[in-house]
């Protein structure tokens, strides 16, 4: 036979549980949110970047509204990278170089060209790194 | 990044919490018997949220700049003014006079009950997050148009004119306040985890709905699963989340608040709560103008249900609503609410023209209604199963004139009518769009349902058959209703090409002259490209873009194809006119795709190359 005494602490507890309960829920979810925002928090702003668990490059002219040549490589590869690149006057290699870039860091390059672009010409250049392979190019003076 | 986050996280009580709690203290007082704490600790989100968007509705009318100081000192300030009116109000309130006003509490959860709540909402926040985790980078096309805005608000101080229909201004009001005062960047996560926030309060608003309308706890604590477990992916849910669906988010989490307080208001004959609902359905109306049309509706029907139902009483009834909205506290509210839509703030869809085009027969072969398979993509199977079960244990559970009867089986009825058959009662609306709402009601039925079938095969005589059959049930809900959520786990590519596409648009936005210069960008394969206009922040159309290619045809009225013609045909004579025509001079496009074909235009010199990006200058 069951003890009274022990029913009535249960109903005891049972009633003040169902009074903590809905509070316990809300703390719970409190908690839960804080952890759930920390998390996601912490992965976007890690990520929001051009170079975490990423491999990219990208090359660039400096001024596109100009005639200037000038252009920039970046290397996001995660990784110290050597760039070739080679410049081309209407498909006619006139230079190149090599150039060592730091993992996250760009490189500026300003070429020294002759050019005369009264007839209009087509100036290109070809970046390639590993099996890398970019090319910009600009129609100048057509 | 760690004192960043405390700040958003310290935000968030200020801003979501404060107002409505100091604003639910000047209605009730500290300790009523009418609303329970549960309920309370829920609604305050809610109305933090409406209070909010209403001060700084007033900071925008008295041309006040909105910055952070004063954002929190207008926050400070309005709960100050609740808390006089609490003291004003409460102070001489004897006891008895408070126990006058004990209604029960179906929020006290007995042990089981809350450990099914817990695990329901560990869940619900588990599969969210790991879902949202591969795709927080801010990216998604619609929160790139709507965060457009918000940093217009950021950066003039003031609230924008939209110009056009589709934005309302509750949409933006609430991330520009959290950006001012927490200083968390709006290209951040910040967006996403308000709306997370927003879509796990819903969960609860329709919890304590539920528990209200049918008068258990046992269907409040299932709501939990039902709503917040069962398709915590799909949309509405996570996806919406993700996807910056701004409008619906706080509309499924309003729209039960306003059902909530209209039942109370009823059933209790209460003008507090009537007030209240006015309170809530304007912040809707400020907010998001379908989830306010839905509103609409189902209230229209729930009062024409239970007036159709209770017809020998029509003008008693109708006297005791005007008895209940007749009182002070809700007239005042009226009263104030009517000063804001006239004076202060007027929603930019308020005209004749807009509820024309939402109303009437439908135009448009997305409007005639969903058909049976569409209907179960957009509840979910198993929702929309238990949910249809629901409804037919309505009719033996309930007393059909009752209150409850009403809200559950109106609401579901119209909107179901309106997602299936929208010609019969004049909606001229996406019909996806408003079968997106269907999980509400059907929500509240399956939670019904399945405590109703758990009660009825616990007095079963054949225990065995009823066990089995309650497993075989259980079984198809988790394992239909869970099948989204795989989608939480995959292995997705980590965020290079949005990182990508931002790295181009900071370049362009560096190089180009934009007061000259006209960027076209390609939608359709550039992912995250809607965030390219929050780069220059000109104007809401700059950068121009080709759009989805289904967008450029449509049988009722003529599209400008320039966008698109400008990159598929650049040397068609169309392509030829459109670039003298909009003065394009810079294109953006996906390399592997448009981007190597654009090549061989002896028109463009390419500028820029990354993996995902090229940007082709037209000479």
């Amino acid at each position: 036979m069951r003890n009274p005494a022990s029913r009535e602490r249960r109903e005891e507890k049972a009633e003040l549980w169902k009074i903590m309960s809905s509070k316990i829920i809300i703390i719970a979810t409190i908690i839960l949110l804080i952890v759930s925002f920390s998390v996601l928090f912490v992965v976007e702003a890690k990520n929001h970047n051009y170079d975490y668990k990423k491999a990219w490059s990208v090359v660039y002219f400096e001024n596109p509204r100009d005639d200037s040549l000038n252009f920039a490589i970046e290397n996001h590869e995660g990784k110290k990278m050597a760039y070739d690149y080679n410049i081309f006057i209407d498909g006619k290699k006139v230079s190149g170089n090599k150039v060592e870039i730091e993992k996250g860091a760009e490189q500026r390059i300003v070429p020294v060209l002759d050019l005369d672009t009264s007839n209009g010409v087509s100036v290109s250049i070809e970046v390639s790194a590993d099996d890398l392979k970019y090319k910009i190019y600009k129609n100048l003076g057509k | 990044m760690i004192f960043s986050l405390i700040k958003l996280v310290l935000t968030f009580p200020f801003i979501f919490v404060l107002p409505g709690f100091f604003l639910l203290l000047a209605v009730f007082g500290w300790k009523n018997e009418k609303i329970s704490f549960f309920e309370k600790a829920v609604l305050v989100v809610p109305m933090s949220l409406i209070s909010v968007d209403l001060l700084v509705l007033a900071l925008n009318r008295l041309h006040i700049f909105l910055n952070g100081m004063v954002l929190i000192g207008v926050i400070i300030a309005f709960s100050l003014l609740c808390y006089i009116v609490f003291q004003l109000r409460f102070r001489k309130k004897t006891k008895k006079k408070q126990e006058e006003e004990i209604s029960r509490n179906y929020f006290e959860f007995s042990y089981w009950q809350a450990i099914f709540i817990l695990i329901s909402i560990f869940l619900a926040v588990f599969m969210r997050t790991t879902y949202l985790s591969d795709t927080i980078i801010p990216s998604s096309t619609d929160l790139g148009h709507h965060m457009f805005w918000v940093q217009k608000i950021v950066d003039t101080g003031s609230l924008p004119d939209y110009g056009m229909p589709d934005f309302i201004i509750g949409e933006h009001i609430v991330f520009a306040v959290v950006n001012l005062v927490s200083g968390a960047s709006i290209m951040s996560a910040m967006p996403v985890l308000v709306l997370l926030f927003l879509n796990i309060v819903g969960i609860f608003t329709l919890s304590i709905l539920a528990g209200r309308i049918f008068q258990s706890p046992k269907t409040a604590a299932m709501i939990f699963f039902v709503s917040g477990v069962l398709y915590a992916i799909n949309a509405p849910q996570g996806k919406y989340v993700s996807g910056g669906v701004v409008g619906n988010i706080i509309g499924n989490m309003l729209i039960p608040v306003a059902l909530y307080f209209l039942y109370r208001a009823f059933s209790e004959k209460d003008s507090s709560f009537a007030g209240l609902f006015l309170f809530s359905a304007a912040g809707l109306l400020y907010t998001h103008h379908l989830s306010a049309f839905i509103l609409l509706y189902s209230i229209a029907a729930v009062v024409l249900a239970y007036l159709a139902l209770n017809f020998e009483r029509i003008f008693k009834i109708i006297g005791d609503w005007l008895k209940i909205f007749l009182k002070p506290f809700p007239i005042a509210i009226f009263l104030l609410l009517a000063f804001y839509f006239l004076f202060i703030f007027t929603p930019s869809y308020f005209n004749p023209a807009a509820v024309a085009q939402a109303t009437g027969e439908p135009t448009k072969i997305t409007r005639i209604g969903l058909n049976l398979g569409q209907l179960e993509a957009n509840a979910g199977s198993a929702r929309l199963i238990l949910g249809a079960l629901g409804f037919a244990l309505l009719f033996l559970s309930f007393k059909r004139k009752d209150y409850k009867f009403s809200f559950a089986f109106a609401w579901a009825l119209v909107l179901m009518i309106m997602s299936w058959k929208p010609g019969w009662l004049y909606v001229n609306i996406p019909s996806d769009r408003i079968g997106n709402y269907l999980y509400l009601p059907f929500s509240l039925l399956a939670a019904f349902s399945l405590v109703e079938l758990m009660r009825l095969f616990r007095k079963s005589s054949t225990i065995f058959l009823s066990t089995a059959f309650l497993f075989v049930l259980l079984f198809f809900v988790i394992t239909d209703g869970l099948s989204d959520s795989a989608d939480a786990f995959k292995v997705r590519p980590q965020f290079q090409e949005v990182m990508e596409t931002f790295h181009s648009a900071k370049y362009l936005a560096e190089k180009l002259d934009t007061s000259q210069d006209i960027l076209l960008k390609d939608h359709v394969n550039i992912s995250g490209d809607s965030w390219y206009k929050l780069f220059f922040m000109k104007d809401y159309n700059y950068p121009l873009s080709r759009g989805m290619l289904f967008r450029y045809i449509d049988s009722t009225k003529p599209r400008e194809t320039c966008t698109r013609d400008m990159i598929s045909n650049p040397e068609s004579p169309e392509g030829q006119a459109c670039f003298s025509e909009t003065g394009v001079n810079y294109i953006a496009l996906n390399v592997q795709l448009e981007g190597n074909s654009f090549e061989k235009y002896p028109d463009f010199s390419k500028i820029y190359s990354s993996n995902y990006i090229a940007v082709f200058k037209r000479n």
